[in-house]
């Protein structure tokens, strides 16, 4: 781990009463819904994450050095085949990023998400790191399939 | 009514957000209020998903009387009350001089006026704007 990041990282714990350290995000507790919030920095960029846990849909939202909503897709499978389908809901179409971030989240969850993302054009390693913190979380949350066992 | 908020985190999310839970003729709802830099968005379920999601806006206007455009960008596109919820709440945020659009996600099992008003009485109450 960097030295920035792991400084990043102890900065951002926070002790408690009885010594215990406690994440800066929120996370809610109780109740279906959860709400988890979290920012990472790569390089000179800072990128927020907001996650939504409902218990069939997953919402997430990305932000890029700023707390606009951005572009909002929605992705699920879809029949035949289960293959997994993408739609802009705001935004221009013509503009991919957010979406294919939005593919593979389905592909690995198996659950409907919409994602809102304002990461800039061109940004491919931006979005590339975006999404690896973004799974690494979600994976930490125990939203991935399990791998099936192949049988000999 | 169980709600939370992250507005005493000492790093400040930039993100504010509110979350609770309450009963509405017996189903239980969960909302969810953000508010990001250019718009708020509200996510009210009962069914464990998003459902149906509307954006609404004001529309730039000459006359004193402001306008809305309300529309539905997913889901469900016959049930009016949907669209009438997400009405109140963008006049509610007009009146309140704030010009960002909305962004309502509605997962309900009941698409009764009466729940509608509940959603909006409570969404209203716990408001970020």
């Amino acid at each position: 781990m960097a030295s920035k990041e792991l400084e990043g990282n102890l900065s951002e714990l926070q002790i408690g009463e009885n010594g215990e350290r406690k994440p800066v995000e929120d996370d809610v507790s109780e109740g279906e819904v959860k709400v988890s919030c979290f920012t990472e920095d790569f390089q000179d960029v800072t990128l927020h994450f907001q996650i939504v846990n409902f218990s069939k849909q997953i919402y997430a939202w990305i932000g890029c050095n700023s707390a606009k909503l951005g572009h909002l897709y929605a992705a699920a499978t879809t029949r035949p085949n289960n293959n997994v389908s993408v739609t802009s809901l705001l935004g221009g179409t013509s503009d991919n990023t957010g979406s294919s971030i939005a593919r593979r989240i389905v592909l690995k969850t198996g659950l409907n998400v919409v994602i809102a993302c304002n990461i800039p054009k061109d940004s491919p390693m931006l979005e590339a790191t975006a999404e690896r913190k973004l799974v690494e979380r979600l994976a930490s949350l125990g939203y991935f399939r399990p791998k099936e066992k192949h049988s000999n | 009514m169980e709600s939370s908020s992250n507005n005493s985190l000492p790093t400040q999310f930039p993100v504010s957000h509110k979350s609770f839970s309450l009963n509405i003729k017996g189903n239980k709802t969960d909302i969810v209020i953000c508010k990001y830099d250019d718009c708020f968005m509200v996510m009210a379920t009962q069914i464990g998903c998003m459902g149906t999601i509307l954006h609404a806006r004001k529309e730039e206007s000459v006359s004193t009387d402001p306008t809305f455009h309300v529309a539905v960008i997913f889901g469900k596109r016959d049930e009016p009350f949907l669209v009438a919820c997400a009405r109140q709440l963008i006049e509610h945020i007009s009146s309140y001089g704030s010009t960002r659009p909305l962004v309502l996600s509605l997962g309900l099992k009941d698409h009764s006026p009466g729940s509608m008003k509940e959603i909006i009485y409570a969404v209203i109450e716990n408001r970020l704007w």
